[in-house]
């Protein structure tokens, strides 16, 4: 009898030693409270939910501790585990150009080919990215890691994803988990900086209402803009390849079961998949570094000077512009890629101002424009780098 | 934008494709004979313990190739050429991205598929030749008589690049079987880097303009479609209207109608037939409306709302 409670002693030390509870820290504890603030932004605050619901929840998935020395096979840094599977697609980069692929089939570029002019601002708002680069490597981090890091100014999830998988495996979390944040905070970051640099006569300007773009033109768009672009940089074909293959499966008009796909079924998967899996990325025992704390800050530097170039910049270009032409600089915040939200606060903060000037229609011409500027500037970084 | 300047930018378009290196040949081929061992006395031994010679190959792609198939051609007397045939089913004939095959020169082929079936003499000029499986040329070497002493290999300075160096001399200088020719054991463009651009200002100002190049390319191109198909819209009206081409532009140059405009007017329209409406129709036709997915009409399942205060 006293062997057989011995066993079944030690058997509960055993099952003790496998618990969550037995091999928690303090840090599983900071993550998972985290990923609780996200999901409470997310349904309380509706910020970004179709991002930040699977990643908070993905933060409590890669947060429950387990006994990293059983081989469980239940982690997602263990090889073979089905998180770990699921994971290959964010590492080795193939879920971003896939989710390209839907935004590109949900994108009308009719705005910024009406008034390409617009695509300038879309390009200017890239400073973002370099600023943060530099500040970056001021920090002490490597040319790669800052390259990685810095493209979180880009305010595209999937492209930061992307190029952090390849310049940076080790800090992708923080940088996914933070380009994701600030991308869902772009109604809190961005509007004092557009009020801060723009005078109450500039908000007010009325833009001409853009032309009607034809069919042709929309079938000619993703052609041209692929072949330019990319031969170019070719380093940015995966994520440009797909936003105009997606863009042309939806423009073309014959194609239109192959679009409803990828702008519908295929994007909301890779969206649940990716998110999930970058949120269970954030392992405490990976995620809580002084990097991560740093990666954060680089991020909310690199979101402020993006819309501040890009504000800057149309008020810059506008000395060149004839006086019924020119731009309001409420529209530059949107350079920022954050579709379509950049482009929301154009309109919200117009309307602010002048309750008959609708600014959204010629604020998405700049932010279609930050997607292709973000991913040239991913194939820039990658080019140098790599 | 008038057709002088359609022209220009037309032209540059030209100058630009011609001025590409479309032209440039170069060795096109993935994988290439790497480096060369033709007198064996000390060097690397065989899977049997003995010193041959032996051959390199380099896989400089980053893909998978398998050279099952391809020759091996060798001749140090002109109109006497080997041929070793690398034989089929063999999973080892797969070459991984950059990585290197070795073949065992000794004349010996039934000791596997890595040992050929002719032997080198490095007192005659040798040629070996790689061929593929249609028998076409990938890459070939000459090694003059004498070029190589015992132990000393011909090999590539940097594994599928185009210089020769002879190996083996010298402690800098060391054979390399089945591995890289020369160990990068630093990250020169990093190192490069950190030294010319430890603030990042270079790299900034080049990665900036090569991503305004790329929009402001984009926004010459579609200025340029636009103005050609506004002209090629309004010649056809002209040409309805009768008017000739100074007239043509006369009218392009007052612009587009705003859409704003064929809104109203289509508003006026349909306000103006409902009003004339004396006898109501009497047939119900109910018509299925298939609206195609648009954002601007999903955004309710796309996008969030403003935070409410």
């Amino acid at each position: 009898m006293g062997e057989f409670l011995d066993f079944l002693q030690n058997n509960l030390a055993d099952f003790w030693g496998y618990t969550g509870i037995a091999n928690a820290t303090v840090g599983h504890f900071v993550m998972i409270l985290v990923g609780i603030f996200f999901i409470y932004l997310a349904v309380a605050k509706e910020f970004e939910p179709m991002l930040l619901i699977p990643i908070g929840f993905g933060m409590l998935v890669g947060n429950i501790p387990f006994n990293m020395d059983a081989g469980l096979q239940v982690g997602i840094y263990e090889q073979g585990s089905v998180l770990n599977i699921l994971y290959q697609g964010v590492t080795s980069g193939w879920y971003p150009p896939l989710i390209f692929l839907g935004i590109g089939a949900m994108t009308d570029f009719s705005a910024l080919i009406s008034n390409p002019k617009l695509m300038l601002i879309g390009a200017a708002a890239q400073f973002g990215i370099f600023g943060a680069y530099m500040l970056a490597l001021a920090l002490g981090f490597d040319p790669m890691q800052a390259g990685a890091i810095g493209i979180i100014g880009g305010a595209d999830g999937p492209t930061a994803i992307f190029l952090s998988s390849k310049l940076a495996p080790n800090l992708m979390g923080a940088i996914a988990v933070s380009a994701y944040s600030y991308m869902a905070l772009v109604p809190v970051i961005q509007p004092p900086i557009m009020r801060l640099l723009t005078t109450k006569k500039e908000r007010v300007i009325r833009m001409k209402p853009p032309r009607v773009v034809s069919h042709t033109e929309k079938v000619m768009f993703p052609i041209v803009g692929l072949l330019l672009t990319c031969f170019l940089v070719p380093s940015g074909l995966p994520l440009l390849g797909m936003l105009f293959f997606g863009n042309l499966l939806k423009e073309s008009g014959v194609t239109r079961r192959l679009a409803n796909t990828a702008s519908g079924p295929l994007i909301d998967t890779i969206t649940i998949l990716l998110g999930l899996t970058v949120g269970a990325s954030t392992q405490a025992s990976e995620f809580l570094t002084l990097n991560s704390i740093l990666i954060f800050i680089l991020g909310a530097f690199s979101f402020f000077v993006a819309t501040a170039s890009g504000v800057l910049f149309v008020k810059f270009f506008n000395l060149f512009l004839k006086k019924d032409n020119k731009i309001n600089p409420l529209i530059g915040n949107a350079g920022v890629s954050a579709v379509p939200d950049s482009a929301r606060i154009s309109q919200i903060i117009g309307l602010e101002y002048d309750s008959t000037n609708y600014l959204l229609m010629h604020a998405m011409g700049p932010n279609v424009a930050g997607v292709i500027g973000s991913a040239v500037a991913a194939g820039v970084l990658l080019g140098f780098l790599i | 934008m008038n057709i002088k300047s359609l022209g220009i930018w037309s032209s540059l378009l030209l100058a630009l494709v011609a001025f590409s290196s479309c032209g440039v040949e170069e060795n096109k081929s993935k994988v290439v004979i790497n480096e060369i061992l033709m007198t064996n006395e000390t060097n690397f031994q065989d899977d049997y313990g003995v010193h041959s010679a032996w051959l390199e190959l380099f896989n400089k792609s980053y893909s998978t190739v398998n050279v099952a198939a391809n020759l091996l051609r060798c001749s140090d007397t002109p109109g006497d050429t080997a041929t070793y045939f690398i034989p089929k089913g063999d999973v080892l004939t797969q070459m991984p991205p950059r990585q290197h095959l070795l073949f065992w020169v000794d004349g010996k082929p039934n000791r596997g598929t890595f040992h050929v079936n002719f032997s080198f003499n490095a007192d005659k000029d040798t040629w070996i030749g790689l061929y593929d499986s249609g028998k076409h040329l990938l890459d070939e070497v000459r090694i003059p008589a004498g070029t190589l002493k015992t132990d000393e290999s011909y090999a590539r300075i940097i594994d599928g690049g185009n210089d020769w160096e002879i190996k083996g001399g010298s402690d800098d200088k060391y054979v390399t079987p089945s591995t890289n020719n020369k160990t990068l054991d630093k990250n020169e463009k990093m190192e490069k880097f950190e030294k010319h651009d430890k603030s990042g200002i270079g790299m900034s100002i080049t990665a900036m303009m090569v991503v305004f190049v790329g929009l402001i390319l984009l926004y010459l191109v579609f200025k340029l479609i636009n103005f050609a198909g506004t002209y090629h819209a309004h010649s056809k009206a002209g040409k309805t209207k009768g008017l000739s081409p100074e007239e043509v532009r006369a009218e392009m140059r007052k612009g587009d109608t705003p859409g704003e405009v064929f809104a109203a007017i289509a508003l006026a329209m349909h306000e103006m037939q409902e009003d004339v409406h004396d006898v109501e129709e009497t047939v119900l036709t109910i018509q299925q409306v298939q609206r195609r997915y648009s954002p601007w009409n999903s955004k309710i399942y796309t996008l969030r709302e403003t935070p409410h205060k």
